[in-house]
């Protein structure tokens, strides 16, 4: 099963005062905002947390998290993986 | 929970002239109606001839503009925007209006409001999604006036947009800041709640023509009091009102929630490679810059076939294979230039005669030391770094 998401070390999270952030790909020079729910997810992309473990992360420090919380992961990540922002780790 | 959003300017598709679909899509026509115009604003970069009753300038023949939009259909256009001089000012503005009512082009009007009937608001909200902006420069008809050049038309740009309220048309305001009006920038918000406006917009001055006079008269703000109150109006004035504001400062300044979040009014891709300019005399340009710089006047529509000026206009060609890659100065090292595009290709021409050339006002803020770091790409070896000591 491969659900453990991992951020592509090339790109840079550059965060701002207002918590939101920009990814930043110096070799395109595409960039991408990411909100503060965003720039919590991309912090855990580290190949050692599944969907499932960021949902439960996400619960435990944000309130009104939806129930369709890892769908909406799942997409999130999709879409990172889409513009070469993610890959994933096999999971053991 | 949408948190991410492409910024990237979206590539063109690929160019084949035979295919339905034009490799670039001309979305929208800027139609600047007249040459003339009813007020005389001290900021205008157009720079119209000031028409006053007694004199009547020339003004786009409906049989031209009628013919530049059939033209147009088969290369993308979805909707037009009637800007002027003064667009209400057109001696045929009805026709124009049922042309583009019957042909289900979505409208966008920027007017003074002071020609603004109720009879013509009515009109006007008979079009496809039509969006007014309004210009009101001051809270106060002294203010106003002053920045406009004709007195009483502040109340007549109130009556205007009071008819398009009328007719359930609920304008934009703009506000143009300059050192005259930045202390009235919360009470011009209060008028246009007080007007049922759907949002007030703040232009900066640019150094084009009568804008470029105000900027070597010292009429116009510095760098730092223009960023300072881009944020205030962002960070703060925005949480005092239920109206949208939008701060026209470039995307680097302004904040990711701005562009994105709940309220947000979009990350700004600047549209100049889906846009074309006609003038009021028929010329077909780059935008109003063609007023000014003969240069970015590309053909004339009773001469010219469209498709071919949309399609091999040397300066379009250019731009569309040297955005964003080409622009120079700060611009170049600017993580935004992909959707910013230079912010304003037309004011940096005008500026250096070089399409080129940096957005001024990033210049000025990088000169001062007040260039957001975040967007700049050359902070980014440190932050690569550091993201990847994270990981």
């Amino acid at each position: 099963m491969i659900d453990k998401p991992v951020a592509n070390p090339l790109i840079v999270l550059r965060e701002e005062f207002d918590d939101w952030a920009i990814l930043f790909d110096p070799d395109t020079g595409n960039a991408f905002g990411l909100n503060p729910t965003g720039v919590f997810v991309w912090k855990l992309l580290d190949g050692g947390h599944s969907l499932d473990d960021i949902s439960t992360k996400l619960r435990e420090s944000a309130e009104a998290v939806p129930e369709e919380v890892k769908d909406h992961l799942r997409e999130f990540v999709q879409d990172l993986e889409k513009q070469g922002l993610v890959g994933f780790e096999a999971a053991l | 929970m949408n948190q991410t959003e492409r910024e990237q300017n979206s590539p063109p598709v690929e160019a084949n002239r035979e295919r339905s679909t034009p490799a670039y899509p001309l979305n929208c026509i800027y139609f600047y109606l007249t040459e003339g115009c009813n007020l005389c604003c001290r900021h205008c970069w157009i720079q119209p001839k000031f028409q006053n009753g007694e004199r009547v300038f020339p003004s786009l023949e409906v049989d031209l503009f009628k013919s530049i939009i059939a033209q147009a259909k088969p290369l993308g256009l979805g909707s037009v925007k009637l800007t002027g001089g003064e667009p209400l000012l057109h001696p045929q503005i009805a026709d124009l209006l049922d042309h583009i009512r019957e042909e289900n082009l979505r409208l966008t009007i920027e007017t003074n409001g002071v020609l603004c009937t109720p009879a013509l608001a009515r009109q006007i909200a008979s079009c496809v999604n039509p969006f007014v902006s309004v210009s009101i420069d001051g809270a106060d008809g002294e203010t106003h006036d002053w920045v406009r050049g004709v007195a009483g038309s502040f109340g007549q740009a109130m009556d205007g947009a009071r008819n398009l309220v009328g007719a359930g048309i609920h304008p934009q305001i703009i506000m143009t800041i300059m050192r005259r009006n930045s202390d009235q920038i919360e009470d011009v918000v209060r008028l246009a709640e007080g007007l049922q406006a759907n949002s007030v917009k703040f232009n900066i001055v640019q150094p084009t023509a009568r804008g470029e006079k105000m900027h070597e008269a010292g009429d116009t703000l510095t760098i730092e009091e223009l960023i300072e109150i881009g944020r205030w109006v962002e960070s703060e004035l925005a949480a005092k009102t239920h109206l949208r504001l939008h701060y026209s400062h470039p995307s680097a300044f302004r904040p990711m929630s701005k562009m994105f979040g709940e309220r947000g009014d979009g990350c700004g891709v600047c549209g100049i490679l889906g846009i074309l300019g006609v003038l009021g005399n028929g010329s077909y340009a780059l935008c109003g810059i063609g007023e000014t710089v003969p240069e970015l006047v590309f053909g004339h529509a009773a001469e010219d076939r469209l498709a071919d000026i949309w399609e091999d206009s040397s300066v379009l060609k250019e731009l569309r294979e040297g955005l964003p890659h080409r622009i120079e100065g700060i611009c170049s090292d600017c993580v935004m230039r992909g959707i910013c595009l230079g912010s304003c290709v037309a004011q940096n021409y005008y500026s250096t005669r070089n399409l080129w050339a940096g957005y001024w006002f990033c210049e000025a803020a990088k000169k001062k030391g007040l260039f957001p770091s975040t967007r700049l790409e050359g902070g980014r070896r440190i932050n690569r770094k550091e993201a990847r000591l994270s990981l």
